[in-house]
């Protein structure tokens, strides 16, 4: 079917490429596409359709439609008949069950059409309800079309360039190159981008090609697709020149193999030099099907009929094949053997992009196609994507859909017929948006380019009105197929580690993540490393606390405005736990305050609630304007916690500071060299032993680490991980906020009544902490011990005799220490008693447990002030 | 005051440390096989300072604006101390040189490729990568990023991917 070289022909002969189709080797030249390289050879059937699994054979030949879609070297859905020939590729159908000739599915076709109409899904396969499982086995064997290998090892990479230009041209058609090289002759710096891989270079553009505009956003946001790479563009004047679509027309067999748009016939003999057939028939409501005849008489094609929609008044066509190929059609009775059938339904210009960018749509009744209008500021059409040259078209063929004629499809995509639209019309769903979703008419890969239009034709003559008062429906991005990879670019997932980082993962840590942070859960032996925190001492890398200078002569105020607490009575170098509130009185995070001076106070808040204290607190300074100046350090400094009995023998060989209990008391703070390095150090108590938190700078983490497991290690120092810390807490009953509260609770209802003082003038939360006080608890948190030695789970329902769920666990633990299972739990106010008995859900039983109010470990806290 | 957040600063280590070389950069084993034109430049004197900022003359250090009364100062870290000192008698200042690593890279396209701030108009602060950072530009091709250490490794990981996708 290879003509003899044509002028201004894409092949380069000299070189031949060779690639395997089915497992037989196909010869192709450079410049082919594997699709021109296929029919050259013969390949008539290139795909099976959507839902009826229906012969189908090239169409559009541009990358509009979804008859050419193969798989390529393992890529699903790859259009082979824009795809460049590659020497060595794998090319494979899709989408069928047997071959491309014979596609077992194709029974849908045959008898299938009662049992998927219209929505089928809505109606068929729900009942019943057991079979459901097979059915979706079924359904997703036979959906979609490609199929990706979920083995797959990441194909290739993906990049994201963040782009600007002066001026972005969008399309290298004839209209698009004349302006890109008009902006660039004054002075404008020019991008130019096309979809097509064969653009010239144009003389001062850059010209990106492929590159796909994906859509505008605005700021002038186009994102290009340039396969590997997202070249997101943001552009002063965007130059929209995206061309338009030949348009099928719709009568019945309009999909047989061997019907085309005149583009197709365009480059198959103009392009790569193919003879499309023997005997055609021309069938055109514009001028581009008589140039189409034109075209082919020269290639040696006998024209059987020019049918100009224009000139004549057709009323029924009908395209008869055999086995889903073109042998004939029927024009008004008259019967026209060929096997070529060329149908031009005019061409609608390529708008989307336009009214992504906010531009009007509306119905040109002169050319019967929707043109953009009152394009925005900043963007710019040029060519027939404005509607020019576009001539006139009647929207011609009848769908007369006649009955055992054949299936008149107006979506190729989708499957969708004519009776389809009609049938869902008269369901009721006679909107054009409403009628798109359930039919699915303009949602398969064309995205509407070949059957939008004529869709609103259709519509228009079933509801008696004009396609201008139907409308058409809201043009969305990506305007093409795009790939999730490119999209996602590289994984950029940030993740903090604090500066003692590498030293866990040295140790062997199981490292977790707490919010963003990184943290070590372990070093391999939880109950060993709680173990030694309460008989030797222990070290935990708290880095990753939030940590606030609060400086300024209103700075007391500052933070009894923000908290419950008074902070105005404390003494310098003391520190106080605060419960930071919302303006609802729900406990928001926690932390401590040390008063570092008059004016100057330390302020730690949860590992993951740094960031919202920190906003949280501007916020509310950003309103009050006191003198009180806020500096997030939470980076800036490291912090270890060294706890166990042995941690003042350890502080003395860290630091010259005297550590005894009388100089350096519990909620004291104070300032020292520890190991030469300039710290805050606070004796504080999460963990319930003597222990010291050392503050420093991050940049000495690894360093002090080393140092303390240095000249710890004859007192039997061991690192501890997260998980031991919260064992540790729980036999103190600490509260984690986020755990053991949530976002109802508050300060009093948690058992910590003592912190709020209402004496106070006005504070975050005030009126509803009195409210809570006056109302009294609904619920109470309180901890509890198992009778016996199972850990009920997080969530665990708390329940009295009655079974009735009257509370949750918030946390439990085996703790090694008091050999028992101890936890926190919110219960019923008249249950809050030391020794009241509830049950708790484990594993569908009910396990016995018993109120404690007061810590299970060191409750008068004697370890911790020793 | 200034004793009061003195544990804010590495530059006050005792000697001893200083010469154990006991500071260590968060970037540093992310760029154990840095490729060439990605500089570690972490070790720096960083100071936000807070005040009436236009009075500062960015002799002998560089000024990020941040705000209308704030601004971040960098300098080389060997004089952290005392510019730290001279501008404590006229502004608030308040030491990240241990809050901020730094990298510094060559190349627009690689800029590109991390983040969409305008490169024309820096310094600035801006998203790279997901992080807040200040970028600065020292000519048509030399750029400097400062950011909260805690990001380093990551932030050093994206650099260092970004030039191996760039090199393909």
């Amino acid at each position: 079917m290879r003509l003899p070289p044509q002028p201004g022909e894409r092949l380069d002969r000299a070189q031949e490429v060779t690639f395997m189709f089915c497992g037989k080797p196909v010869r192709a030249f450079q410049g082919d596409t594997f699709g021109s390289a296929l029919f050259a050879g013969g390949q008539r059937i290139f795909s099976r359709s959507f839902k009826y699994h229906r012969p189908r054979g090239l169409l559009c030949c541009s990358g509009a439609c979804p008859n050419c879609m193969m798989t390529v070297d393992g890529i699903p859905n790859v259009r082979v008949c824009a795809e460049p020939v590659r020497d060595g590729a794998n090319v494979q159908p899709q989408n069928v069950w047997g071959s491309l000739d014979r596609d077992l599915l194709a029974v849908t076709d045959k008898f299938g059409g009662p049992f998927t109409p219209v929505g089928f899904y809505y109606r068929t396969m729900i009942r019943p309800r057991r079979a459901w499982p097979l059915y979706e086995k079924f359904l997703r064997n036979v959906a979609g079309l490609g199929r990706i290998d979920k083995h797959g090892a990441r194909r290739g990479r993906y990049d994201v360039e963040h782009r600007r230009a002066e001026a972005l041209v969008v399309g290298a058609s004839e209209a698009g190159i004349a302006r890109a090289k008009e902006l660039a002759g004054q002075g404008r710096q020019v991008v130019l981008v096309d979809e097509n891989s064969d653009v010239a270079p144009v003389e001062g553009a850059d010209v990106v090609a492929p590159g796909r505009a994906l859509g505008i956003w605005e700021g002038g946001l186009v994102p290009v697709d340039g396969g590997n790479v997202l070249y997101r563009y943001r552009a002063e004047t965007i130059v929209v020149a995206t061309g338009s679509v030949e348009q099928p027309l719709a009568f019945p067999g309009n999909d047989l193999v061997g019907i085309m748009l005149p583009e197709s016939v365009r480059r198959l003999v103009e392009d790569w030099a193919i003879r499309p057939g023997k005997r055609a028939v021309v069938i055109t409501a514009d001028e581009t099907g008589r140039e189409s005849a034109q075209l082919l008489r020269k290639a040696g094609v006998e024209i059987c009929g020019v049918y100009d929609l224009r000139r004549e008044r057709i009323r029924e066509i009908v395209a008869k094949g055999r086995k889903g190929i073109l042998r004939s059609v029927e024009i008004d009775g008259r019967r026209v053997a060929c096997d070529l059938l060329v149908m031009s339904g005019g061409r609608q210009p390529a708008y989307s992009l336009l009214a992504q960018a906010g531009a009007r749509v509306e119905y040109d009744d002169s050319t019967g196609v929707f043109v953009p209008t009152e394009i925005p500021d900043g963007i710019e059409a040029v060519g027939s994507v404005t509607g020019e040259g576009i001539g006139a078209a009647i929207p011609a063929a009848t769908y007369n859909g006649a009955s055992g004629q054949g299936k008149c499809f107006v979506c190729v995509c989708e499957d969708v017929t004519d009776k389809d639209l009609k049938r869902a019309i008269s369901e009721g769903f006679d909107s054009i948006e409403l009628a798109k979703r359930y039919t699915t008419v303009t949602m398969g890969p064309c995205q509407g380019r070949l059957c939008h239009l004529p869709s609103i034709r259709v519509y228009a003559r079933e509801n008696e009105s004009d396609a201008s008062s139907i409308g058409t429906t809201t043009a969305r991005p990506p305007w093409g197929p795009v790939t999730l990879g490119v999209l996602a670019g590289r994984p950029h997932e940030p993740a903090q580690r604090t500066s003692i980082h590498h030293r866990h993962k040295e140790l062997g840590a199981r490292m977790m993540w707490t919010g963003t942070w990184r943290r070590p859960y372990s070093y391999g032996d939880i109950e060993g490393e709680v173990q030694s925190v309460h008989g030797a001492v222990g070290v935990i890398d708290v880095s990753t606390l939030g940590k606030l200078l609060i400086v300024g002569s209103e700075a007391a105020e500052f933070l009894e405005r923000l908290y419950p607490n008074r902070f105005g009575d404390m003494k310098t170098g003391r520190i106080r736990y605060g419960v930071l509130n919302t303006d609802a009185g729900r406990i928001m995070d926690d932390g401590t305050i040390a008063r570092l001076a008059d004016d100057s106070y330390y302020v730690t808040t949860t590992s993951t609630g740094a960031g919202a204290v920190v906003e949280w607190f501007e916020w509310w300074n950003a309103v009050w304007g006191m003198d009180a100046q806020i500096v997030d350090v939470t980076g800036a400094l490291a912090a270890v916690n060294v706890a166990g009995p042995r941690a003042r023998d350890l502080m003395q060989r860290l630091t010259d500071l005297d550590v005894s209990n009388e100089a350096l008391s519990y909620l004291d703070a104070k300032h020292a060299r520890v190991a030469g390095i300039p710290s805050l150090i606070l004796r504080i108590g999460f963990v319930g032993e003597l222990g010291y938190e050392i503050h420093f700078a991050s940049p000495y983490g690894e360093y002090l680490w080393d140092t303390i497991l240095e000249r710890g290690a004859d007192l039997g120092i061991r690192p501890f991980g997260l998980e031991p810390q919260r064992v540790l807490r729980l036999e103190k009953m600490h509260i984690l906020v986020g755990q053991d509260t949530d976002s109802e609770s508050n300060v009093i209802d948690a058992n910590m009544p003592w912190i709020v003082k209402l004496d106070k003038d006005d504070f975050v939360g005030k009126w509803a902490l009195e409210h809570a006080q006056a109302r009294g608890p609904r619920e109470l948190l309180v901890g509890f011990e198992m009778e016996n030695g199972r850990v009920p789970p997080e969530g665990g329902q708390v329940v009295l005799s009655q079974r009735r769920p009257v509370g949750r666990v918030t946390s439990a633990r085996w703790s090694p220490e008091l050999r028992k299972v101890i936890g926190m739990a919110w219960v019923p106010p008249e249950i809050a008693h030391d020794g009241a008995q509830f049950f708790v859900t484990i594993d569908g039983g009910f396990d016995k447990a018993f109120v404690r109010l007061r810590p299970f470990f060191d409750p008068d806290g004697e370890r911790l002030r020793s | 005051m200034s004793e009061m957040f003195a544990f804010l600063s590495p530059d006050l280590a005792s000697p001893d440390v200083a010469s154990a070389s006991a500071w260590r950069s968060s970037l540093e084993r992310a760029l154990q096989h840095a490729p060439a034109g990605v500089i570690d430049i972490s070790l720096s004197g960083k100071l936000e300072v807070r005040g009436d900022v236009d009075e500062l003359d960015a002799k002998g250090y560089d000024v990020v604006p941040l705000g209308p009364e704030r601004a971040l100062v960098i300098c080389d870290f060997t004089k952290t101390g005392r510019l730290r000192d001279k501008l404590s008698e006229t502004f608030l200042v308040f030491d990240m040189s241990g809050a901020l690593a730094g990298l510094q890279l060559r190349g627009e396209t690689l800029m590109r490729r991390l983040t969409d701030l305008d490169l024309e108009t820096l310094p600035a602060v801006g998203s790279v990568a997901h992080v807040r950072t200040y970028v600065l530009r020292d000519d048509a091709e030399t750029f400097r990023l400062f950011f909260p250490q805690e990001y380093g490794h990551y932030l050093a990981e994206v650099v260092v991917d970004a030039v191996e996708g760039l090199a393909r």
